[in-house]
């Protein structure tokens, strides 16, 4: 049998649809630098509170030490995540995931899938939670984690989140060992590979992150965010409050890639964004108690 | 009588954390057996299993009921219960009420104080069914998962999820809701070779069932020795062994419900790698156990444990494989790169990195060490040129990108990048011991070299944390002070080093900045290493109270510690022991009574009687032929000759008074005893003696 999921974009394809028809809402990618999924506000602020919620979308995420100038066959600066968040996390919640593996024509019969723990934190999102990494055949390819905290706040009632490796999992199911080669798409003998579309990307994004990026104008931008981002939380508004944090979060890891930050000050920065990232959530809270959290009536009315 | 029966308890869980799991059941095997016992329910065995889904009890011939008890309530007494006219008090109309029966019926209890009203009633014992529920959610409670975690809409907390549980006693279910579970009698089998139910019919059918139809082995041993089986029976056909981590082992056994070895192999090119490096990739990331051949040599292969009877195993092999390959690529890159940057080249940047917030970075680290060590080396005859050059390098290969993603290899990359860079082999090798002894048992340095280099390092943290007063308390101990310690005291006493251990402080407390006032930690830093050194000797069976004797005297070189408590030890034997260390409490006690003594000169002419005549003679002939001894440190021969003066202390205290009416005469026999107090104190305070 063929296997249906032979290009990325197919097995993007193929998540939307199978989270699609588990009720999610099927999202587009924040429209900013992140460095994963969980900063998307469909996570982050949809983990706060009590409404129910169910989302899924494709994030991709920038981690520009991760970067290696298009050299090295695993590693990348800007790389794609499916995450699917599901509020209250259902008891069936890991059948759902392998349900979606074998959507993706991942045999079980044949392979090794292991959840083997793994406790999940962000330093900076003032978020924990316990859960696993998913191993097929020995590669991790998925988080899972049920979220206890999220911006300091006790998550009730709890959300799965799950995060697809995209690039990890194409390379298994196309058996293929270098990043750059796997198939982006296909259509009859016309093949455009992951390394055509965003190999230039790696090796450029690589000299900006790595050397070239203003580091005191970076410096400058961060506290420019997160005076803003302050301020707007005073204003009682927590998404553009957030979007600031956001952004000071990536002029962050920017300036760490650039070697700019020794080991002391990095708590700093981290523990500064941290502040934000509380006190959004907080005032998220706020905003949606203020109006009556109305998901949680429509999903009781229904 | 009550019936007996087997009880089977499973406990599903999502897939729960591998450190833990051996632990958790085993808490849950104590903590439910204790709960019966307190419960009066008897049994005659409980055994766990465990797997990565479930945590099991199988408890044998457990009690269906508690026992019956008869018990007889005391009321008051006969005398106390009617007034004059006959008619019952409240209190006694009271006690009936509370037995449930009137005043008429209760019993007349006689007894050597007089007569009492009694009832004796019959507890009926509660059903095992009825108490179970209860017992098992609160152990499940009580286990001591490191982080619980909530899930969904409920409140419960655990180590993961709970998605089952199975209660069966004897044949039969016990319906209840624990942990917000209802209760059944089915397990489930292998998450994929067997998804669905199972029906367990009886409990000794349980691991028979799972293993038969189910793919699971729920018996933790049973499963950790197939894994061992399989591995060996893999490594034989290789020509080869497998090395096998105890605690990979454990957790590899932890991470499985159905083990399946496979071989998967790597490219011959990275043998060319230290072995620990490969070691490490093999073991902390995948979980692998690494291959040797017969003459020791690491092997181009690995023995991996699926999860899975796999229906296309080379598809499984080719997956891990496809793991492993890229790591070793990249440590293959680190290896070079580090290499062609030079150890040396990393001494800089050392300035570049912070050791502890308020001490500064490892660079003035590496600078104290370096003073420490050169100071040690002078006393214990080291290479000092070579000290001072290891000392030089010995945290650069904390900056290595190999350490940077194995740091665990801190120290040995250390060590080969220092060969790779044509350094005395020396001075390689000391970068390594650095770092010894890792663990409690593990071996010590043994070059001087080294031993110099590993004692700066654990001194030089232990002074520096005290200085911020971050001091370990009860379970804290963050920056591993209690084994810096240990390790330096083990390099001291079983190096048979002749350092004194208070000058060693002094000196390196010098060294750090003035502002951290380092010198008033030498004092708090001396005495915490004392009670390691305690605890250390007891559980090497020395007595307590022979260590209390010499720690007493406080002395500074711990060779020479270890000496003077061998000596005592032997002394402890001897048939004068006791009496003489009685004799120096009641000396101690005499003397701390009479507060300062005025002079320690014995006036020869205010000795009247012929006991004290006689011990002031032999004290200043034992004084002068101790001396010598003393001298070379030999204090088992010193003590030996002390016991001798058994028999005139005790005519002494026999025939003379201490504490007469004539001042002078008082004085010179304080003095006296001051004197022989003095004499053995040279060796050991052993007035701490317990007797044996």
């Amino acid at each position: 049998m063929q296997n249906p999921v032979n290009s990325f974009q197919q097995l993007i394809f193929a998540l939307q649809n199978f989270w699609s028809e588990k009720g999610c809402v099927v999202m587009q990618p924040y429209d900013m630098e992140m460095g994963a999924g969980t900063f998307h506000p469909a996570t982050f602020l949809h983990a706060i509170g009590p409404e129910p919620w169910r989302a899924a979308y494709v994030q991709p995420s920038r981690r520009p030490t991760d970067g290696r100038y298009g050299d090295n066959p695993n590693r990348l600066q800007h790389y794609y995540q499916f995450q699917v968040i599901l509020k209250p996390s259902p008891d069936d919640i890991q059948q759902y995931y392998l349900d979606s593996l074998t959507a993706l024509g991942v045999d079980t019969s044949i392979h090794d899938v292991r959840f083997v723990e793994d406790n999940w934190e962000s330093p900076t999102l003032g978020a924990w939670g316990l859960g696993w990494e998913v191993w097929l055949d020995g590669m991790e390819i998925s988080q899972f984690t049920y979220f206890q905290q999220v911006g300091g706040l006790d998550c009730k009632p709890v959300s799965g989140e799950m995060t697809y490796g995209l690039e990890r999992i194409a390379m298994c199911l196309q058996n293929c060992n270098n990043v750059y080669d796997l198939v982006w798409t296909q259509q009859d003998d016309n093949i455009v590979t992951y390394g055509d579309i965003y190999h230039q990307n790696e090796v450029e994004m690589s000299n900006y992150n790595f050397d070239l990026a203003d580091t005191s104008s970076l410096f400058q931008w961060f506290d420019t965010c997160e005076q803003q981002s302050q301020l707007l939380i005073e204003k009682q508004l927590p998404l553009p409050a957030y979007e600031m944090a956001i952004k000071a979060s990536h002029a962050f890891n920017l300036l760490d890639a650039r070697g700019a930050i020794s080991v002391t000050e990095r708590q700093q920065y981290i523990l500064r964004v941290r502040s934000l990232s509380r006190a959004v959530a907080q005032a998220y809270y706020d905003s949606r108690e203020a109006l009556g959290f109305p998901l949680l009536q429509e999903s009781n009315s229904a | 009588m009550s019936d007996k029966r087997d009880l089977l308890i499973e406990i599903g869980v999502e897939e729960m954390p591998p450190g833990s799991l051996k632990p958790l059941a085993s808490a849950f095997h104590q903590s439910l057996s204790q709960a019966l016992e307190n419960g009066q329910l008897n049994f005659t065995d409980c055994q766990w299993f465990a797997t990565p889904r479930r945590l099991g009890l199988l408890i044998q011939q457990l009690d269906t009921a508690q026992a019956d008890i008869t018990q007889q309530r005391k009321g008051p007494s006969v005398e106390a219960a009617f007034d004059e006219s006959g008619k019952p008090t409240k209190a006694t109309e009271g006690f009936a009420r509370s037995c449930g029966v009137t005043v008429d019926q209760l019993e007349r209890l006689e007894t050597d104080k007089g007569t009492w009203l009694a009832f004796t009633q019959q507890i009926k014992g509660k059903q095992s069914t009825e108490l179970l529920p209860e017992l098992i959610e609160q152990a499940l409670k009580r286990l001591p998962i490191a982080k619980r975690m909530r899930w969904g809409n409920s409140d419960i907390e655990f180590v993961r999820p709970i998605k089952w549980i199975l209660l069966l006693f004897g044949q039969d279910a016990i319906a209840c809701n624990i942990m917000g579970v209802e209760s059944g009698t089915h397990s489930y089998g292998h998450r994929f070779h067997h998804p669905q139910p199972i029906a367990i019919k009886s409990v000794d059918q349980y691991l028979s069932t799972l293993k038969d139809q189910a793919f699971v082995i729920a018996d933790y041993s049973e499963r950790q020795s197939m894994i061992k089986q399989q591995a060996k029976s893999l490594a034989d056909d290789l020509h080869g062994e497998a090395i096998i981590d105890a605690d990979l082992l454990d957790e590899v056994t932890s991470l499985v419900e159905w083990p399946v070895a496979f071989v998967g192999n790597f490219d011959q090119q990275f043998l060319s790698l230290p072995k620990e490096v490969l070691i490490a990739n093999m073991q902390d990331h995948q979980k692998y156990f690494p291959l040797k051949d017969k003459d020791g040599k690491l092997m181009a292969c690995f023995i991996g444990i699926a999860n899975i009877d796999s229906t296309d195993p080379a598809q499984l092999r080719n997956g891990n494989e496809r793991v492993i390959q890229p790591r070793l690529s990249d440590a293959a890159f680190f290896w070079e790169k580090d290499i062609k940057f030079g150890l040396e080249n990393r001494v800089d940047a050392l300035k570049q990195v912070i050791y502890q917030k308020q001490i500064g970075n490892l660079h003035e680290r590496k600078n104290r060490i370096t003073e420490i060590a050169s100071y040690l080396a002078k006393h214990i005859n080291a290479d000092q040129t070579k000290t001072k050059r290891a000392a030089e390098l010995c945290l650069c290969d904390l900056l290595t990108e190999m350490v940077y993603e194995f740091s665990e290899l801190q120290g040995t990359m250390g060590k080969y990048y220092a060969t790779a860079a044509g350094e005395d082999q020396d001075v390689a090798d000391a970068l390594e011991a650095f770092y010894l002894p890792r663990y409690s048992g593990d071996e010590l340095p043994s070059d001087p070299i080294a031993q110099c280099l590993s004692l700066s390092g654990k001194v030089e943290s232990l002074l520096g944390i005290f200085a911020i007063g971050k001091i370990p308390t009860g379970d804290k101990d963050p920056y591993g002070l209690r084994r810096a310690a240990i390790g330096a005291l083990r390099i001291l006493v079983e190096g048979k080093l002749d350092i004194d251990l208070r000058a060693l402080l002094d000196h390196s407390a010098e060294q750090f900045d003035a502002s951290l006032k380092a010198e008033q930690q030498v004092q708090a830093v001396f005495d915490f290493m004392m009670e390691r050194l305690r605890r250390y000797y007891l559980d090497l069976g020395i007595n307590p109270d022979v260590f209390d004797a010499v720690a007493a005297v406080t002395p500074d070189n711990l060779l020479d510690f270890d000496q003077r408590l061998q000596a005592v030890t032997a002394f402890r034997q001897l048939p004068e022991a006791e009496s003489l260390a009685a004799a120096n409490k009641r000396i101690n006690n005499i003397l701390k009574k009479n507060g300062e003594v005025v002079t320690n000169k014995i006036n020869n002419t205010l000795l009247d009687e012929t006991a004290e005549q006689t011990l002031a003679g032999l004290l200043s002939e034992y004084h002068t032929n101790l001396a010598p001894m003393l001298d070379n440190n030999e204090y088992q021969q010193a003590l030996s000759h002390l016991a001798g003066l058994k028999q005139p202390v005790d005519d002494f205290f026999d025939n003379v008074m201490v504490m007469c009416e004539d001042e002078a005469t008082k004085q010179n026999r304080l003095a006296l005893l001051g004197n022989l107090n003095q004499l053995f104190l040279q060796i050991a305070d052993i007035s701490k003696l317990q007797g044996k």
